[in-house]
């Protein structure tokens, strides 16, 4: 699912399978020689959610991601997305990033950190490879949560 | 002088009649041709779209077979779709079925579970089908997998839409 109205609805009708939330954190670095390289995790990142998304449509709501730049305060901000997303009435809370700073924070949920892949240079071919590969990666914590309880 | 000069009154009718005509042909002429379109449509492929996948290369096993289609408009815009289907022989006919669970629409895999290896799985919440696409009773899916019409020309598999399940 999608966060958006039509999809909420469903969500809504079909509440006791729709029990994860998937929350893309997304770093925008603005100093000069980072540009380059927060672009490419930025698409790199986007990608790899809309797949996750279009594969496990029907028990995921992603969220659209939420993006801070480099001198926030990750301390801070987990801490009040722990205190907001809790109200949600989600049993499973994912975090994707590409950042690495994340791992050190406590947050309410599994923090999934992946490190970005450049993927603006490769064909479409190669590009949806690799996104199969990192989501074989982030599969096992997925399942790992799901079936655990 | 010849003997059937035109007078100036037969002249007038003869240009207004010519006139009008034409006038009238411009309204008519449409109308026909809007009305005889269907016959007129050329015999085409339909919406069709070439795969990557060889039709000999294929076997009893589903596999994957990914294909884009290009220029997609959706009112202005453009893009490319990607799509994905499980196809398989049987006997001599081209099966492809649609990797989109009936239950929330999530991606299902064959094989994906190892204590049903031969069958369709949804990882979402247990889903299972069979190879034809059949929900496995006491699964979550409501209903069998969709199928796409497939035609088969240069030894290449061509998907179309998706359609009802008429393997069930």
């Amino acid at each position: 699912m999608n966060w958006n109205s039509k999809d909420l609805d469903t969500y809504f009708q079909q509440k006791e399978y729709i029990d994860t939330l998937l929350v893309p954190l997304l770093k925008i670095d603005t100093t000069p020689e980072q540009l380059k390289a927060s672009t490419s995790s930025t698409e790199f990142l986007m990608h790899l959610s809309n797949f996750i998304e279009t594969q496990f449509k029907g028990r995921m709501m992603v969220m659209p991601p939420f993006t801070y730049t480099q001198s926030t305060s990750l301390n801070e901000m987990g801490e009040v997305l722990q205190k907001d997303l809790q109200q949600l009435e989600f049993k499973h809370i994912f975090y994707l990033t590409t950042d690495r700073e994340w791992t050190d924070v406590e947050t309410y949920g599994e923090m999934i950190w992946i490190p970005s892949i450049p993927l603006e240079s490769m064909d479409k071919q190669l590009r949806q490879t690799i996104i199969e590969d990192q989501l074989r990666q982030v599969l096992p914590t997925l399942t790992k949560k799901w079936t655990g309880e | 002088m010849s003997k059937n000069r035109v007078s100036r009154r037969q002249f007038l009718s003869y240009t207004i009649m010519g006139v009008g005509g034409f006038m009238a042909s411009g309204t008519i002429m449409p109308m026909l041709r809007f009305a005889v379109d269907p016959v007129l449509q050329k015999e085409g492929e339909g919406d069709f779209t070439a795969t990557p996948q060889k039709v000999d290369e294929l076997t009893e096993t589903p596999v994957r077979v990914d294909y884009t289609i290009v220029d997609r408009e959706d009112g202005w815009y453009k893009s490319d779709e990607s799509y994905s289907a499980w196809v398989y022989k049987e006997g001599d006919k081209v099966i492809a079925l649609s990797p989109v669970c009936k239950h929330l629409g999530c991606t299902v895999n064959w094989g994906g579970d190892k204590n049903h290896p031969d069958q369709f799985f949804c990882p979402c919440h247990d889903g299972r089908y069979y190879k034809n696409g059949d929900n496995v009773k006491g699964t979550p899916p409501i209903g069998p997998l969709d199928e796409y019409l497939v035609m088969e020309k240069d030894g290449y598999v061509y998907l179309g839409g998706t359609t009802p399940n008429t393997l069930v």
